[in-house]
């Protein structure tokens, strides 16, 4: 199939009505675009680098090394029985995953407004192509995180088959923030200063550096309305066979991701007419 | 010319919601409401301005249409919505084909990356699929004429190098539709040589191709149809000489729309003729580079002026003020006026490049005091093979020496047939 209509091909331009019209159909038919944009984005990170994708494994060794100083060793945050860096990594890399691929999701159609404002594509495309090539770098220190843990002496658990349920979720939610927030940043540059340090505050907002035993019974109902809880959990869960899985938390979560997601694309379809005009 | 349908407009509008005065200084709070409200559709804002409105049109398939009118006329507009960057507010339009789009330079490309990459880059943002890229690949690196710098990033390009490979991409899409806006096209003369080249291309393939312009000439040689627009709407479709007429004399007299010089209506010098005329003192509005030209004003006076200082600049279509002539400057008092009047300025051979100009003509009140009157008069062309604007705002002939001494060329190479007007 081609990206682009053929002779015999017919284009049809309306204004489009009603709003559950996402048209993932021409989403689909540009995925050629997707993949050249991801591919991009991999490529123009690592270029001209010299420890290249070495930075990928890098970033978040220091920073488990920070936490673990000062969180562990200082704080004397307790980590459920397991040796505190790996239970701080298994967290720290999904995180570091959700809050790249929501900042430059957000971030992404103003970075491209050249692309946005000269040529037509599903504009759907870009925040896709956002939550996608952060991916990479994910799986790359996911080795990393197995090769500390073997230095601990855990194995992996079998619970590492739902990964791909934990990745794709959290993918969901990147997602969700990028189509409630890019439109806004085209409008407002605002958000691309606000971002960093909201994901910032998120972060502690999380059971990243602390465990989710250390949070009060009486507010995890409300703690779990944040939907990174029932995620990280569901990471630490599967990547490390560490507790039990709450399966609560974790259909509270889904349901906050999935609603946002719907609303985002209801948003980003009706604001995404005017971004050429505004960008 | 075959009568399949290449591009069927029907009834295309688009509309934009106008800031409110004021509104610009809303916090970011109340705007993000009002924004958010309004990207649900909540409630229709105030002042809405339809940059296109009920535009229907039909061209078959090989055709060349012009699109022209005075900026703010909707051709911007209409292009964007035919290749979907905008999404019209009302209508539709159906598009026989592949459309093709000529962009800006470099739009689009990684500078990090290595031609090579950037080749494939280039096709996907411009709708080919890999497969076809990978196929062309070669064939677009022998047109680029890049060689083996195909594999240096494209940050270390010469600007030549670099408009070769995008337009060496761009030609191998083979489109059915072009859209071609001139203002796009101003590259540098390589660009432009590579652009008519390939517009030319395109056209002996049959495709379809729609024209942007403000250069009279440029639509002159390329199309065989214009559709004119004014104020959002189509105003005459049919053959280029009709349409440039009606364009012409909508260029002429309009009042600009300058703050400083308050309403019109209150203006105490009104200028109701601005015409151009040759040596011989005949009206027209082409002249060759280094031709005299006159011009001549008429004004209407409705509060007596002591003094006034009339001004004509010459404002090229990309609107530089390529130079101003004024009666105070030339040393003169026109003194009290109170009764219409009439001026004529007889100026020397004229040494600006091939362009199309716009006459300007401001009245101020006597030591380039306060603007009394500021309106947009004639439109003319100065042609020129050679002598476009790629040689600078004017030309003037030179003497050259050296050792060994310049000798005069064979008189074909003096005067080598320029790409276009």
């Amino acid at each position: 199939m081609s990206a682009l209509p053929d002779v015999r091909t017919v284009t049809r331009i309306r204004a489009r009505t009603g709003m559950l019209d996402f048209d993932l159909k021409s989403v689909w038919q540009y995925r050629e675009l997707l993949y050249f944009l991801v591919w991009r984005d991999v490529k123009v990170r690592y270029a001209q680098a010299v420890l290249g994708t070495g930075w990928a494994i890098v970033q978040p060794l220091i920073a488990v090394a920070i936490f673990t100083v000062i969180f562990h060793l200082f704080a004397k945050l307790p980590s459920d029985g397991l040796p505190y860096p790996v239970f701080a990594m298994a967290a720290i890399l999904p995180w570091t995953y959700f809050s790249e691929a929501s900042r430059r999701s957000a971030l992404g159609l103003v970075g491209d407004s050249d692309l946005v404002k000269k040529v037509y594509f599903p504009r759907l495309i870009i925040p896709l192509a956002n939550i996608v090539s952060p991916l990479i770098d994910f799986a790359i220190t996911l080795l990393v995180l197995f090769a500390l843990m073997a230095w601990y002496g855990i194995g992996l658990s079998p619970n590492i088959v739902f990964i791909p349920v934990f990745v794709f979720m959290t993918m969901a939610l990147s997602l969700s923030i990028g189509l409630w927030l890019g439109p806004v940043n085209v409008r407002f540059r605002d958000v691309m200063h606000t971002l960093p340090f909201v994901l910032q505050i998120w972060m502690y907002a999380t059971p990243i550096v602390y465990p989710l035993s250390m949070v009060p019974d009486r507010w995890k109902t409300l703690y779990s309305l944040n939907p990174t809880v029932g995620l990280i959990e569901g990471f630490r869960w599967s990547l490390l066979g560490h507790g039990t899985l709450d399966l609560m938390a974790l259909v509270l979560s889904a349901t906050v991701i999935f609603a946002s997601l719907f609303g985002g694309l209801v948003f980003f379809r009706r604001a995404e007419r005017s971004f050429a005009d505004i960008i | 010319m075959s009568e399949t349908p290449s591009i069927v407009a029907e009834g295309l509008g688009k509309r934009y919601r106008v800031v409110t005065p004021g509104s610009q200084h809303l916090s970011l709070q109340q705007q993000l409401v009002r924004r958010v409200a309004g990207a649900f559709g909540g409630r229709q804002a105030r002042g809405d301005f339809w940059a296109l409105r009920d535009v229907s049109f039909r061209i078959a398939r090989g055709e060349n249409v012009g699109v022209i009118g005075l900026n703010g006329a909707g051709k911007s507009t209409l292009l964007k919505l035919l290749s979907r960057i905008v999404e019209p507010t009302s209508g539709q339009a159906t598009l026989h084909g592949r459309l093709g789009a000529l962009l800006e330079v470099g739009t689009g490309f990684a500078l990090e990356l290595s031609g090579r990459d950037n080749v494939f880059l280039y096709g996907s943002i411009l709708g080919m699929k890999n497969e076809e890229v990978r196929r062309k690949f070669d064939a677009i690196v022998e047109f680029a004429g890049i060689g083996r710098h195909i594999e240096v990033p494209v940050k270390r390009y010469s600007s030549g190098m670099y408009v070769r490979l995008a337009f060496a991409v761009a030609a191998h899409l083979d489109p059915d539709i072009l859209f071609l806006d001139e203002v796009l096209a101003v590259g540098d003369l390589a660009f432009q040589r590579k652009v008519f080249e390939f517009t030319k291309s395109l056209q002996k393939r049959d495709a379809t191709i729609l024209f942007v312009s403000h250069n009279m000439f440029s639509i002159k040689t390329m199309c065989e149809r214009v559709i004119y627009l004014r104020n959002g709407s189509i105003e005459y479709d049919g053959r280029v000489e009709g349409g440039i007429e009606l364009y012409e004399r909508d260029c002429r007299l309009a009042v600009v729309g300058w703050d400083e010089a308050g309403a019109p209506e209150t203006w105490a010098v009104f200028v109701d003729r601005c015409e151009l005329a040759d040596a011989d003192g005949r009206a027209k509005t082409v002249f060759d580079f280094g031709e005299p030209i006159k011009v001549r004003l008429g004004y209407q006076i409705r509060r007596p002026v002591q003094s006034p200082n009339f001004s004509v600049s010459f404002v090229r279509s990309d609107g530089v003020t390529c130079c101003t002539y004024s009666t105070e400057a030339d040393g003169l008092d026109l003194g009290m006026l109170s009764e219409d009047g009439s001026l004529e300025l007889e100026l020397p051979p004229t040494k600006l490049t091939a362009e199309m100009y716009s006459v300007h003509v401001t009245v101020r009140q006597p030591g380039y005091q306060d603007l009394i009157c500021a309106q947009i008069g004639a439109t003319f062309h100065i042609r020129d093979e050679l002598l476009s604007h790629h040689f600078g705002v004017f030309h003037e002939r030179a003497t050259w020496h050296g050792s060994p001494q310049p000798q005069p060329a064979a008189p074909a190479l003096t005067r080598p047939t320029a790409f276009i007007d």
